[in-house]
């Protein structure tokens, strides 16, 4: 276990300029983050030798338990710093084991925070780094069936793409800041697929204004919008915490029903400023700019915003 | 002494003007009054240049003359070919197609920035005849001895009728060439976004502009001076905290430049912080020669800055430039204007401080960008980064710098203005920055070039600052100290392990070299809670939401 001293990392910190580390430090309760596998046992890669690429000791994933505003709660983080944060044999496994942990224990906290920060799978390991995400993705369903609420929290430098994009949406619910972004192809695949076009990844006022956390929380695709602070994270954490909907036929179905009805209400819109008019924003241009409590305000009248899906 | 009355020939005095006069005529045809339709552009240029002609196709820092870029790389080789290029940017891929096409053969610049890379491989592939590459300072005043220029392809927002030319906060380096150009009899094109009934100020007059092409879309700017504060390192900001205690402080250092990078960028970014907390407000960093960098913005709002002048401008400060004019140079119409032959000299004669980075520095303190495979030019560090013998009015840090070169005291009271590196002993991919010997010797062989580049010379350069301290050049007395106190800074390079241990402990017992410990730094206080905006969105809230960050790095 780990016995070394644990920093303090003040509220105002950003989330997204922060180490994996350092979030959880602030996130949860001081002192209260017990790590399991920590990097004094190196449980690390054992691929990347090959590619005479250097090792992380706890492979960019920490897992471990701690009181968030003094609840129980399991807790893993991406580094998105080592590797990009990337889904690989070991840290792959180091997630699956503790979401496993809370499905067959209920013992265990029966709230689990994932704070993503990947661009998806490692391209070392990538067919250990594929089916850790399947298997995660299968492992946070059948928790959810037994249970647990399952909280992404995305507003790190890597964003949640990839793998860790498909995870977020398996969740219960998912909170983002307005740096944070989330998606299943990342902007520069998109580009490298079907032409700058389509998609000019260098262009980050696009890239944020189609997956940055405004975006998808107006359109329903996250459901609470943090600050960009420590304390705004634990703030939506605990809330939709509280929230977590039941995993069962009907929210599965509302959850159907509410996608469907997304793609044919914005089925005609070429940029994230159309959809904006098209839920009812009269200002689209200026939801960018504005900061985050008039942003909030704004939310607070959109529809789609909340639901009783996913 | 009488004139000769019997002169058997006849010499014509006027043989530029009857070819312009000439080449106007060819021309005619495709313009009504000034202007020309943008889709007889290459026509025009088939019309007013001839093979074997100097051109200035500008080629600036920041702004692009692209459109009229991509008609020159038209027009048919077998019409206009050997043409000699004398331009300050080698900033778009037209610019070097010239070459590839047979249409230039010969180069005169002063920066390549983006074609560093393609621009050593056509030289390597004898593509190009080079002449030089030159500092801005040097290629302007060729302008007006040697490389005049036969035409101009200059670019502006806009134009009126007569020709009159607005280019606002990117004048950059087009009134030098077009007065070089014009007055010589050559021929003036310009492209501009739109004609207007009357400019809101006049940059170029009009009588000095041939021709106006109005394009389709804006030209191209870059924002090359953005810097995002995300990016910034600790490393950098430790290397921040010590050029402000270390340098700034102790000289009292109010009238500088800063180059371009990150290590200059938390400098900027710590003045309403660290160096407020020191107390130095209005005591350094006072008067810029500077273009407008945006992580300049929470010092200018803290009221640390009292003026700047520009070399060029920056994309997305044109508002809060309109709104600061105290601090900025601005028209009689409210935008700013800069002028990068003005800013040269005002960053040549009048400052005390240049500080920057580099790629490598050697055992001499010769500082160079150029690499193996990349020639990225001088652009104006070469000029900002030397001591001006011709300087003549003394300031404090000036004498200072001056008294601690000459030592003993005895002689002429001189004065020496500070050159600062500042650097990583790693730079990018862990490369050292301290080498044995500059890339660009090695380079400078392979191409055959009379001289090897070098950014800044080591008898010029006064301070280097890394992460490891400072080594205060001006105080070492013999060749063997001097390379010392460069190994002495420069960490676990392998120029720094081979340092004497013990001259460099002599060093620092006479404070030529400096630990951070030794200024009263912690490091461990070196961490980005220190940066007075931590984002570019944070810089946009210091401004009032005047600057309107480029969409490339608006990460929201």
């Amino acid at each position: 276990m780990n016995d070394m001293p644990e920093a303090r990392v003040s509220d105002s910190a950003s989330w997204f300029l922060s180490t994996a580390r350092e979030r959880i430090a602030g996130l949860l309760d001081h002192g209260s983050f017990m790590e399991f596998l920590p990097p004094t046992e190196r449980v690390q890669s054992p691929h990347l030798a090959l590619f005479d690429l250097p090792v992380a000791f706890d492979d960019g994933v920490i897992v471990g338990r701690g009181r968030l505003a003094g609840r129980d709660v399991l807790i893993a983080a991406q580094e998105g710093q080592f590797m990009g944060g990337t889904f690989a044999e070991v840290s792959g496994a180091k997630l699956l084991g503790l979401i496993r942990a809370a499905r067959d224990n209920d013992k265990l906290p029966r709230a689990i925070l994932l704070l993503l920060d990947s661009g998806g799978v490692r391209l070392q390991e990538a067919n250990a780094g594929e089916l850790a995400v399947a298997e995660v993705m299968r492992a946070i369903m059948e928790a959810r069936m037994a249970g647990v609420a399952v909280i992404a929290l995305v507003g790190g430098r890597a964003g949640a793409f990839g793998g860790a994009g498909l995870t977020a949406a398996t969740c219960s619910r998912i909170a983002i800041s307005e740096q944070g972004r989330t998606g299943v192809s990342g902007p520069e695949v998109i580009e490298t697929n079907k032409g700058v076009e389509e998609f000019d990844s260098k262009d980050k006022a696009l890239v944020w204004s189609v997956t940055g956390g405004r975006n998808r929380r107006l359109i329903g695709g996250a459901d609470a919008y943090a600050e960009d602070t420590v304390s705004g994270f634990r703030e939506a954490a605990s809330s939709l915490i509280d929230r977590a909907p039941t995993f069962d036929l009907a929210t599965l179905q509302a959850e159907q029903q509410r996608l469907s009805a997304r793609v044919e209400r914005f089925a005609n819109c070429s940029t994230a400023a159309e959809m904006w008019r098209v839920l009812g924003i009269t200002a689209p241009q200026s939801i960018r700019d504005m900061n985050d409590a008039a942003f909030v305000k704004i939310v607070a009248d959109v529809k789609e915003a909340s639901h009783d899906g996913r | 002494m009488t004139a000769p009355t019997d002169r058997t020939t006849k010499r014509a005095w006027d043989t530029a003007q009857r070819s312009r006069d000439e080449r106007l005529a060819a021309a005619s045809r495709y313009a009504r009054g000034k202007i020309v339709d943008a889709a007889d552009t290459t026509k025009l240029l088939e019309a007013i240049v001839r093979p074997g002609d100097r051109v200035c196709l500008e080629g600036d820092n920041q702004k692009q003359a692209d459109f009229l870029a991509s008609r020159l790389a038209e027009v048919a080789p077998a019409i206009i070919n050997n043409l000699h290029i004398v331009q300050s940017g080698i900033v778009l891929p037209e610019h070097l197609d010239l070459f590839a096409l047979g249409i230039a053969k010969k180069l005169d610049f002063s920066y390549s920035g983006p074609q560093s890379v393609t621009l050593a491989r056509a030289l390597k592939g004898g593509k190009i005849e080079l002449g030089a590459v030159h500092t801005y300072l040097e290629l302007f005043s060729r302008y007006f001895i040697d490389l005049t220029p036969q035409v101009a392809l200059t670019v502006a927002r806009c134009a009126d009728r007569d020709g009159n030319l607005y280019m606002g906060p990117n004048t950059e380096d087009s009134p030098v060439v077009i007065e070089a150009t014009a007055f010589k009899q050559g021929i003036v094109v310009a492209q501009v976004n739109e004609v207007v009934d009357k400019v809101p100020r006049v940059d170029v007059a009009g009588d000095r502009v041939d021709f106006i092409v109005v394009t389709p879309s804006p030209f191209y700017v870059e924002p090359l001076f953005t810097r995002d504060p995300a990016q910034i390192t600790e490393t950098q900001i430790l290397g921040a905290m010590l050029a402000i205690k270390g340098i700034y402080e102790p000289y009292g250092v109010k009238r500088l430049n800063h180059g371009i990078g990150f290590n200059t960028a938390a400098i900027e970014l710590i003045l309403p912080t660290f160096a407020e907390r020191l107390g130095l407000k209005g005591k350094i960093a006072t008067h810029f020669a500077l273009n407008p960098h945006p992580t300049l913005i929470p010092a200018i709002e803290n009221g640390w800055v009292e003026q700047i002048h520009s070399f060029g401008s920056e994309v997305g400060m044109d508002d809060y430039m309109r709104a600061r004019p105290d601090i900025f140079f601005t028209g009689r119409d409210g935008s700013m204007s800069s002028n990068r032959m003005y800013c040269q000299a005002a960053g040549l004669y009048a400052t005390d401080l240049f500080i920057g980075s580099t790629l490598q520095i050697d055992l001499q303190g010769n500082s160079s960008t150029f690499t193996r495979d990349r020639i990225a030019g001088f652009g104006g560090a070469p000029n900002m980064g030397s001591d001006p013998h011709g300087r003549r009015h003394a300031s404090a840090p000036w004498l200072k710098a001056g008294r601690e070169a000459s030592g003993d005291g005895h002689g002429l009271p001189r004065g020496r203005k500070l050159v600062v590196q500042i650097v990583e002993t790693f730079g990018e991919k862990l490369v050292p920055t301290f080498v044995e010997n500059l890339d660009s010797i090695e380079l400078a062989k392979a191409l055959d070039l009379a001289l090897p580049p070098v950014m800044i010379y080591g008898d010029d350069v006064t301070h280097i600052v890394t992460e490891e301290g400072i080594a205060n050049l001006l105080l070492c007395r013999t060749p063997y100290e001097r390379e010392q106190a460069i190994r002495g800074v420069a960490g676990y390079t392998d120029v720094g392990r081979a340092r004497d241990r013990k001259a460099v402990e002599e060093l620092r017992a006479r404070k030529v070299i400096q630990r951070p410990e030794d200024l009263g730094i912690d490091v461990l206080d070196a961490n980005r809670s220190l940066l007075a905006a931590r984002s570019v969105k944070d810089l946009m809230h210091w401004s009032g939401d005047l600057y309107d960050p480029p969409r490339k790095f608006r990460n929201w």
